[in-house]
């Protein structure tokens, strides 16, 4: 009797346990559907002697299907004030991204096959601060469960389908009860850990969430990058044109 | 009394709304390797400021350039007139949906290329600096653009062809014999105030390999000039500006991680006695490598120039002081990718026909919070068999190092 009901329960969490798949494909929904968004987002680049420097971006997003647009503007440091980086994501090519320096009047355009290349001299790659798509990576198993600062997590891992991801796993701890991102362990191409980051601040507008802060840490190289958001805002009318190459200039 | 007030409220109130930003920066160069009568170095300050105002539609801009050369200062025989103010760009924009117009002083920027961009000859460089920067003089002018989805399509008046000062000697960047000096008042064939007219589009392509293109169509004055003595005296040489039409075009398509750039342009001249038909082309390519060590990159460059005459008993590249005729270049661009945003960039330029070499390398970084640093090193060799632009220069080595404060 005994080991029946064992084994019916067994069965029966095996049948109610969430796949990694499915996990990701949650996450992503609740983080989805903002359609647009505008704020001022704050790099704060902190090296292995403790040094920092912040710069701060003007940004604005506006949601697809995995292939968002957005155009950030730098506020801060001065010599750079002005410098505006415009990028259209793609799932099935290359993303195609353009950097507009002030000083010349010159749009250049970027190659962005590597998306393993730091983001503006931060922890962050491109490929970190890129939309989130669960098309971009390969899942297997059943999401375990566990305890991260004593909440209920999922951790589960992803393998990046695109052979020029400088990862080649993402551990993953999600709120079992919000679904939203906790922690991720970026897995380098040595299979070694090179960076974690912590998500903090999550701002909810609705049943839409927003990140509010990302501490990554370099485990590698002992540097940390902080991006904190503020004046969040989302839904705000932007179109497709307001990303057009044209802003790069204005 | 209360209209003074409203009128300083006003005032401030539309201040507040201005962004003002810009640097101040100092240059010192050392010349290393140089003729005799020319000075061993240079001291140069300065300052960039801008002023930009957006409400709605209207965007109205502004900026001033001051330059202060040390020897200025110095008694007449060490003066080299590099000292000035000028206005380099004054304009008013209205932006709407799918089009722009703009009315005012401006500069513009076009090309692809790294080392020097062919094509790029709607304002002209000023002669009183460093030549071996861009600094551009602003140009009066009028456009009006259209935007597509992917592109744009502008019409644009340059309204009048301006004079350029020359550095006089003993400046090290002044391109005349001694003997000789520059009249700044420009010559042209049919009056300063005929004006150019440019047709250009430009777009990207939605494909695998995407690809930024640019066409441009000018009808007017060109970009690449001559020197002639005044008559009457052959100690005194004018520069002198004549019609074209010009074709020209830049493109960058995207290959993985590669970047092919293509700058080309064919100008037809209308009855110049000393100028004809003309060709330049040049081709690049940029390949970058990321993640090289704690998150660097390296870009390797190379590009190649070519430019070709078409007429007999005309001005050839060497009489025209082109110095890209037929020359490869070979850089590098190492970015740091750190908390300062270093990086190095260098490079070699190989004349393949007459044999000169110039050699270069720059640093620079962030020193602090609002201060940049700017190393440089340039190494001419220049051509021993023929009389190239670089060889009136001669051997020339030079060592700069620039500190600049932004707000």
């Amino acid at each position: 009797m005994i080991k029946t009901f064992t084994l019916l329960l067994s069965s029966l969490t095996t049948l109610l346990a969430l796949t990694n798949l499915e996990v990701a494909q949650k996450s992503d929904d609740v983080m989805s559907g903002f359609k647009d968004s505008s704020s001022i987002m704050s790099m704060q680049l902190i090296n292995a002697r403790g040094q920092e420097k912040t710069r701060t971006m003007a940004m604005k997003v506006l949601e697809g299907d995995g292939e968002d647009k957005s155009l950030m503007e730098f506020l801060t440091p001065a010599d750079v004030k002005g410098t505006k980086f415009l990028s259209y994501e793609h799932t099935q090519k290359d993303d195609d991204q353009w950097l507009y320096l002030p000083a010349l009047k010159r749009v250049k355009r970027i190659a962005s096959k590597n998306k393993s290349g730091a983001f503006m001299g931060s922890e962050f790659s491109y490929e970190d601060i890129s939309a989130f798509n669960v098309k971009k990576y390969k899942y297997s198993g059943d999401a375990k469960e566990g305890l991260l600062n004593k909440k209920a997590v999922y951790i589960g891992k992803s393998v990046p389908i695109s052979k020029y991801s400088g990862y080649t796993k993402l551990k993953t701890w999600i709120d079992k009860e919000t679904f939203l991102v906790q922690k991720i362990e970026y897995y380098d191409r040595k299979k070694q850990l090179l960076k974690t980051a912590i998500f903090t601040n999550y701002k909810q507008f609705g049943t839409i969430n927003r990140i509010g802060k990302i501490t990554m840490k370099n485990i590698q190289n002992d540097k940390t990058t902080i991006l904190t958001w503020s004046n969040q805002k989302i839904n705000t009318g932007l179109k497709s044109k307001d990303f057009h190459k044209r802003y790069l200039k204005k | 009394m209360r209209k003074t007030l409203l009128l300083a409220l006003t005032s401030s109130l539309l201040l507040g709304e201005v962004e003002i930003s810009g640097h101040f920066d100092i240059t010192s160069q050392f010349y290393l390797t140089k003729p005799d009568s020319k000075h061993q170095n240079s001291f140069t300050a300065k300052q960039i400021l801008e002023l930009k105002y957006e409400k709605d539609e209207i965007t109205a801009f502004v900026k001033l350039y001051a330059q202060e050369a040390y020897y200025d200062l110095k008694g007449s025989s060490e003066q080299t007139k590099r000292s000035f103010a000028r206005i380099d760009e004054a304009y008013l924009k209205y932006d709407r949906d799918n089009d722009a117009f703009e009315i005012g002083k401006s500069i513009k920027f076009w090309g692809a290329l790294e080392l020097r961009n062919i094509v790029d000859g709607f304002n002209p460089n000023e002669l009183r600096d460093d030549l071996f920067i861009t600094n551009k003089l602003g140009v009066w002018n009028s456009s009006y653009t259209y935007f597509t989805d992917n592109g744009e399509f502008s019409v644009i008046l340059k309204l009048f062809e301006q004079d350029q000062k020359m550095a006089e000697s003993p400046y090290v960047y002044y391109i005349f014999p001694d003997a000789v000096n520059y009249n700044h008042n420009l010559s042209t064939s049919k009056g300063e105030l005929r004006p150019s007219i440019y047709l250009t589009y430009s777009g990207s392509t939605d494909t695998q390999y995407p690809i930024d293109y640019a066409f441009i169509y000018e009808n007017g004055y060109d970009s690449q000039r001559y020197f002639s003595q005044v008559v009457n005296n052959p100690y005194s040489y004018v520069q002198n500006a004549y019609l074209v039409e010009k074709f020209m075009t830049y493109n960058t398509m995207v290959i993985d991680a590669t970047l092919i750039k293509l700058e080309a342009l064919y100008a037809v001249v209308k009855d110049d006695l000393y100028v004809g038909d003309y060709s330049h082309v040049a081709l690049g390519l940029e390949h970058t490598l990321e993640d090289i060590y704690d998150g660097s990159s390296l870009g390797l460059i190379s590009e190649y120039y070519r430019y070709d005459t078409y007429e007999d008993n005309k001005y050839t590249d060497l009489q025209l002081f082109e110095t890209m005729q037929n020359d490869l270049f070979i850089g590098a661009r190492y970015s740091f990718n750190n908390t300062n945003s270093s990086s190095i960039i260098g490079g070699v330029v190989y004349d393949l026909e007459y044999i000169e070499q110039t050699y270069y390398a720059k640093y620079e970084s962030q020193i602090a919070d609002n201060f940049k640093l700017e190393v440089d090193y340039y190494f001419i060799e220049p051509s021993k068999k023929e009389k190239t632009a670089f060889s009136l220069l001669g051997q020339h080595q030079r060592v700069g190092v620039n500190v600049a404060y932004y707000f």
